[in-house]
């Protein structure tokens, strides 16, 4: 049942075995999922540590406050332990299928860090700039990051959004988003 | 007062004008948002969660229940038309749907699927009227010990049957419970892993979490590996009132009283969820179809698309008992629609029914009517919402993170680093 609409776009149907990314994933070792493993349970470790230098308070009973850290502390640990070995053994972990993914694609890393280097320039930069620049930017931004088509576009877009947002969000609704200094002199912000 | 004089009451609120407008603003964004990919119910009310703070909780509680049962109807929309569902629970409308969208009977699987998904969703929220005070007068007489042990209960199988590997459950619901636990304690005032950092002092607020997990987190997955090339789109045919047949109707009345009776059920225990009740419905139209009918399944079988479907909007409802009751959320969405309730200092459970019974009727007649808008919205839009799947992905994902960073930014207009 191929129709020639979905035959070139990519469009795979769920449930059907992903063998590319399966090849893939087999032959190197998977160093995010031990690394994952290996994270949980080292803050498994560090709440049954820590959960020693709770204060029990003279008044508590049979349970004090440690016990329910030490359980979780001990999820942690033993779910660790038990995600690593199960790497080990091959069962990796399953990526998420979406209608915009791709999972037979590599992790596009730079990507990835155009983004969050938007996000982050944009979290810091709204008290300078204030926030309806800053938003405008980190729209255009990870439209560009994304790969946008007729970047032109994206500046009048981003800026239309962000003044929308304000107005609405800001103004109508009385959240605080600071308008910042460059637009602070005008009377109506 | 008995519970029916009191859903009237709660329709006398849910009608005014006002917050009318506010369930109709829920299930558009919600049927949009459900339409959109990359995008599931959870994410959207995580990110209008910190918006919302200006509402009055009943408004705000009904544009939720607005986005929650909206989403559940534009699920279908994208498994249909792309083969290419959003949420776990959509996953088996895609299997006929989609088949049957090829052979051009897109209309008529769209239509049996919003009609069948109003149908579940109307005889789930009567069964939730009529359940829901039972089970929380059941669960007044619950001490302390019986919440933990019924919480211990529902979270570890929600750890370990969502998902194929219980190890990577148990260890997310260990994250979860760490994260829960950083912060200030109330009764002695000591600091719990804050790690002597002062602005985990007050914790980790859950809309934080919320919105790394489900929107930066995701949007960033997606960004990492993001499909090239035009979204591949089944067209629709026009003209809604002929999408479905005599025969249609037919055959997909059962499936969806069926689908009903599977998906409600389920949706009330823990660990059911609602993709559960869409295999379960597949399976038993499957099983319950005449001969000639058998081997239609795999090649677009309408019922294929109406059992599944009712399931999945009965389960939705069905989860709203615990959570009502018990306090006990069982999906994400459940999750994050617990902690708005939070955020106004309403704590779900047994005594919700006593405490805030005006709020709790409003959001039940709010479901009827929303549903009602649901159905109104849905089968003549379904060419609106197929434009919508069209926004060009940069800009639909530059929006999302956009949104997230609104979202934790107005938390409290502050920037914590550490």
């Amino acid at each position: 049942m191929t129709s020639p609409q979905s035959g070139s776009s990519g469009v795979s149907t769920p449930g059907e075995p992903r063998s590319v990314s399966e090849e893939l994933s087999g032959r190197r070792i998977p160093i995010g999922e031990y690394l994952f493993a290996a994270l949980a349970a080292g803050i498994g470790i560090y709440v049954l540590i820590a959960a020693n230098y709770i204060r029990i308070p003279i008044s508590s009973n049979t349970l004090g406050p440690r016990s329910f850290p030490y359980l979780v502390g001990a999820l942690l640990l033993c779910a660790g332990i038990a995600v690593f070995i199960g790497v080990r053994r091959g069962r990796l972990g399953e990526a998420e299928e979406g209608e915009d993914v791709d999972s037979s694609v590599a992790t596009d890393w730079v990507t990835v860090a155009k983004l969050v280097a938007f996000f982050t320039a944009h979290a810091f930069l709204i008290e300078f700039i204030g926030w309806p620049i800053a938003a405008a930017l980190l729209f255009a931004g990870a439209a560009w990051s994304l790969g946008a088509q007729r970047l032109r576009w994206a500046i009048p877009i981003a800026l239309a959004l962000a003044f929308t947002i304000y107005f609405l969000f800001g103004r109508l609704l009385g959240l605080s988003l600071p308008a910042g200094p460059l637009l602070d002199w005008m009377p109506f912000f | 007062m008995d519970n029916f004089a009191q859903l009237m009451a709660g329709f006398a609120t849910a009608l005014q004008p006002e917050y009318l407008l506010y369930a109709f603003f829920g299930v558009v964004i919600g049927t949009a948002v459900g339409v959109l990919p990359g995008i599931g119910p959870a994410m959207t009310v995580a990110l209008l969660l910190p918006i919302t703070y200006t509402l009055n909780p009943t408004a705000a509680l009904i544009v939720f229940a607005g986005i929650y049962y909206g989403g559940m109807y534009g699920g279908s929309t994208t498994s249909i038309l792309l083969n290419t569902p959003g949420e776990s629970a959509s996953i088996v409308t895609a299997l006929e749907g989609n088949k049957m969208a090829k052979m051009g009977r897109g209309a008529a699987a769209l239509a049996t699927a919003a009609i069948g998904s109003f149908v579940a969703a109307s005889v789930a929220t009567v069964g939730l009227t009529l359940v829901a005070p039972i089970l929380a007068r059941w669960a007044v007489t619950l001490g302390p010990p019986d919440y933990f042990a019924l919480m211990i209960v529902a979270f570890t199988t929600v750890g370990a049957l969502m998902g194929k590997s219980v190890s990577r459950g148990m260890l997310s619901l260990g994250l979860g419970l760490f994260l829960g636990l950083v912060g200030t304690e109330v009764l002695t005032g000591q600091q719990r892993f804050t790690g002597g950092v002062p602005v985990l002092a007050d914790g980790i607020d859950v809309v934080l979490i919320a919105v790394g997990l489900f929107a930066v987190g995701e949007s960033l997955y997606v960004a990492s590996r993001l499909k090239s090339g035009p979204v591949s789109l089944i067209p629709v045919t026009k003209g809604w009132r002929n999408w479905m047949s005599k025969e249609d109707w037919a055959l997909s009345w059962r499936p969806w009283l069926r689908g009903t009776a599977i998906g409600f059920p389920i949706g009330t225990i823990p660990a059911g969820g609602a993709d559960v009740a869409t295999f379960l419905s597949y399976a038993a139209e499957k099983r319950l179809a005449k001969k000639g009918r058998k081997n239609v399944f795999g090649k677009g079988a309408i019922e294929g698309v109406a059992g599944p479907e009712a399931a999945n909007n009965a389960a939705a409802a069905g989860v709203l008992v615990p959570l009502l009751t018990l306090g006990l959320p069982t999906t994400a969405t459940a999750a994050i629609i617990l902690s708005a309730f939070q955020s106004y200092g309403i704590q779900p459970g047994p005594l919700l029914f006593q405490n805030q019974s005006a709020l709790v009727w409003a959001l039940i007649a709010s479901l009827y009517i929303g549903n009602i808008m649901l159905l109104v919205l849905n089968l003549p839009l379904v060419g609106i919402w197929v434009k919508v799947l069209q926004v060009p992905r940069p800009y639909l994902y530059a929006g999302i993170l956009l949104f997230a960073a609104l979202g934790a930014f107005s938390m409290n207009s502050t920037i914590s680093m550490c």
